[in-house]
């Protein structure tokens, strides 16, 4: 029996253990060692470097003082998770609840969903569109009300470029979301919100009281996922300012990026990789929590 | 329940075996010192091979571009019918963020593969180049056009065509119909452009490509080239003056940043997009390389003029390599050779906007636009300079082309941007 048991366990757990050893952990523990090697010897110099690195495209926490930008990449990612996850979320629910009452909501659904489906590239070109002085949508709307900065092109000047991405961002990212919460919505027994009916409610009431919490669940996937996608964004950046003008659009993976590419600094770009990984592990933690212990939270 | 406990207890011990496997082969193989790089021998001219090869070229050309670069690859075929060529287009961008992986597994994913002059140096010292040395001889090409990619004195790259950036381009139909002409000194170059901002229909005098930031860094380069020399030029390449030195900020700050401050440049726009626009009569002026001879409607209603007072205009050339790991070592070298000879006449004969570096194309052999270009060019005495940003490359690069950005937009940050600049500028 114990024989057997140990066959069992090798027979099944030994092909994708070599998998994931040869593809996923030794990638991963390669990279943890590398950003840890200076030369030969095993130190936190990388990090120390790249956590205290004041050149503007390179700078994670505070960029070389200057009248633009004061702020490095981890402070973008910061600002753009608090800027763009509540939106996330809100939109997508109220959009999500409004939506399914409407004749042809599926056309608008669609319309939303083609963030999600577009390839990076193609969605930092339509970024670059609508945040255009000429062309764009955002600077039309905002010259009719006569607003100089922000009726010329978002992308080219370092007081708006990093928020053209973050406004981007939250139309690729709403398809994902309204998605969620359709499916959530559809979950929720329609015996409950005729009951709330029957008893008088209101469309406030009902969507306060009874939809928000039902779909609780839904918004903690929603707010950890968008988390997780924010930290990691690189193409949309990239495409669209590839983090300037003067450093100010910088985000984390655009840093890698740059050491890994720009530099030849592989070491200090498995420093930043390590981060962000373990940035990235804080929302996956609680996500992963979640999924296993039956999304109770 | 036992014997859960127990099976989990495998589980772990095999996954640490695993992990702790994994952990000192990486640590074997990084900090082991690889064996040193058997120097390559300076190769000969090849022969070409009696039997069929296949090369992979890798070069940075795509669309109308590539079409120019395949008639180059055509006619080296038509004389070699043995030799199959299959070209992928990669920027020099990618072939530097992506070979040095490659390089250090021992394979390369091209036989010959053109990239920036800075990196293929830095490739060649590190030992994955095959050495050029006897394939390239030096006299035959533009003066100091090979030494961009050249270390521990030999060559690595072999120089192939190359473009000018000689000044302000604009169409000679609109100069005509508005009574305008070329300036003889910078006092007239900037009557020039505020007579061009009150004609109709302009948005602004001259238009600013944008992309990656590159177009950016030509016009400040002219400027620099013009008010600070030729030889400022050089010096801020080498690190031996710095951009915070005082000479180098008169550049900016008197002749640069008041033309930006008065509205003169446009912002930022595609390079691409906005050439239609300033064909159409939007934009007057636009600062780019010869290349632009080959994407406007009607090259004969190009023309062009230099600062005035400019005594040399940037020029670079794309190189190419082929690295230790090709298969095909000897006739690459063949190839290659081609390129940096009579391969280099049938691309400036073509509208590539291309002139060559190897100093044997006669002139007649150029096409016809870039043949009065070159002209004008020689006419003036005009030295060929490096390009800054080029030659320095690597993060610096980046780092130039998104400050100037930042400085088109806001002018009044000159200082923050030329101590930003200096602080990562290489010393000699």
């Amino acid at each position: 029996m114990k024989i057997k048991g140990i066959k069992d366990l090798v027979i099944f757990l030994g092909p994708p253990l070599a998998i994931l050893a040869i593809f996923v952990f030794y990638p991963i523990l390669g990279t943890i060692i590398i950003s840890f090697l200076s030369g030969s010897s095993f130190t936190f110099e990388n990090y120390r470097a790249v956590l205290f690195e004041t050149i503007p495209l390179k700078a994670l926490i505070v960029a070389n003082p200057g009248p633009y930008p004061p702020w490095g990449a981890l402070v973008h990612n910061a600002v753009w998770i608090v800027i763009a996850v509540p939106t996330v979320v809100l939109l997508g629910m109220v959009l999500a609840y409004t939506l399914r009452k409407i004749f042809g909501s599926s056309i608008v659904l669609g319309i939303i969903f083609l963030g999600m489906v577009l390839p990076g590239v193609v969605s930092g070109l339509i970024i670059r569109f609508m945040f255009d002085g000429y062309i764009g949508i955002f600077p039309r709307i905002f010259s009719l009300f006569n607003i100089p900065l922000l009726s010329s092109t978002w992308t080219i000047y370092p007081e708006t470029a990093l928020f053209a991405l973050i406004l981007g961002s939250i139309w690729l990212w709403l398809g994902f979301s309204v998605t969620l919460y359709s499916a959530g919505l559809d979950s929720i027994p329609s015996s409950l919100i005729e009951a709330a009916l029957i008893d008088g409610a209101s469309e406030r009431e009902i969507f306060t009281k009874i939809i928000v919490p039902q779909l609780k669940p839904v918004t903690i996937v929603v707010t950890l996922m968008t988390v997780m996608w924010i930290l990691k964004i690189f193409d949309i950046v990239y495409v669209v300012t590839g983090g300037g003008p003067g450093g100010a659009s910088t985000v984390l993976a655009l840093i890698m990026y740059m050491y890994f590419a720009s530099a030849l600094e592989h070491n200090k770009a498995a420093a930043v990789a390590v981060i962000l990984a373990a940035l990235t592990l804080i929302p996956a933690y609680w996500y992963i929590r979640m999924v296993l212990s039956g999304e109770k939270l | 329940m036992a014997a859960t406990t127990k099976s989990r207890k495998y589980v772990y011990i095999a996954a640490a075996v695993i992990i702790l496997a994994i952990i000192g082969v990486f640590l074997y193989q990084y900090l082991t010192p690889p064996p040193p790089a058997a120097p390559t021998p300076p190769q000969p001219a090849a022969p070409t091979p009696p039997q069929k090869v296949k090369l992979v070229v890798i070069g940075p050309w795509a669309g109308d571009e590539a079409k120019y670069f395949q008639a180059v690859i055509d006619e080296y075929v038509k004389k070699h019918p043995n030799v199959e060529i299959e070209y992928r287009t990669m920027r020099a961008e990618d072939v530097a963020a992506t070979m040095p992986v490659q390089f250090a597994a021992g394979t390369a994913p091209g036989d010959v593969i053109f990239g920036w002059a800075w990196f293929i140096a830095k490739m060649g010292k590190e030992g994955h180049l095959v050495d050029l040395t006897n394939v390239i001889n030096e006299k035959e090409y533009v003066p100091g056009i090979v030494d961009a990619v050249k270390a521990d004195g030999k060559i690595w790259g072999a120089p192939f065509t190359m473009w000018l950036k000689p000044g302000f381009w604009y169409r000679k139909s609109f100069f005509e119909k508005y009574g305008l002409t070329e300036p003889k000194s910078y006092s007239e170059f900037v009557q020039l452009l505020e007579k061009i901002k009150g004609i109709p229909g302009i948005k602004n005098p001259i238009a600013t490509g944008d992309g990656v930031g590159w177009p950016m860094s030509d016009v400040t380069e002219h400027f620099i080239i013009a008010y600070g020399g030729p030889q400022m030029q050089l010096d801020l390449i080498s690190g031996k003056v710095r951009f915070t030195d005082p000479r180098v900020r008169s550049v900016f700050s008197d002749y640069l940043v008041p033309l930006l401050q008065k509205g003169y440049f446009s912002e930022p726009i595609e390079w691409t997009t906005v050439i239609p626009k300033w064909w159409a009569g939007e934009y007057a002026l636009y600062f780019m390389g010869t290349w632009i001879t080959g994407m406007v409607e009607d090259p004969n209603d190009l023309d062009f003029f230099p600062l005035p007072e400019s005594k040399g205009v940037v020029g670079g050339a794309d190189y190419a390599f082929i690295p230790k790991y090709s298969k095909n070592i000897d006739a690459a070298i063949d190839f290659i050779k081609y390129l940096a000879t009579e391969g280099q006449g049938v691309h400036a004969s073509v509208p590539s906007g291309k002139i060559p570096t190897w100093t044997k194309v006669p002139v007649s052999q150029l096409w016809k636009p870039m043949q009065s270009v070159y002209t004008k060019i020689t006419q003036r005495g005009m030295a060929i300079l490096p390009d800054l940003d080029d030659s320095i490359g690597g993060d610096w690069q980046k780092l130039f082309w998104d400050q100037l950005k930042l400085l088109w937009v806001n002018p009044g940050a000159l200082d923050s941007v030329l101590k930003t600049l200096e602080a990562s500028q290489p010393k000699p």
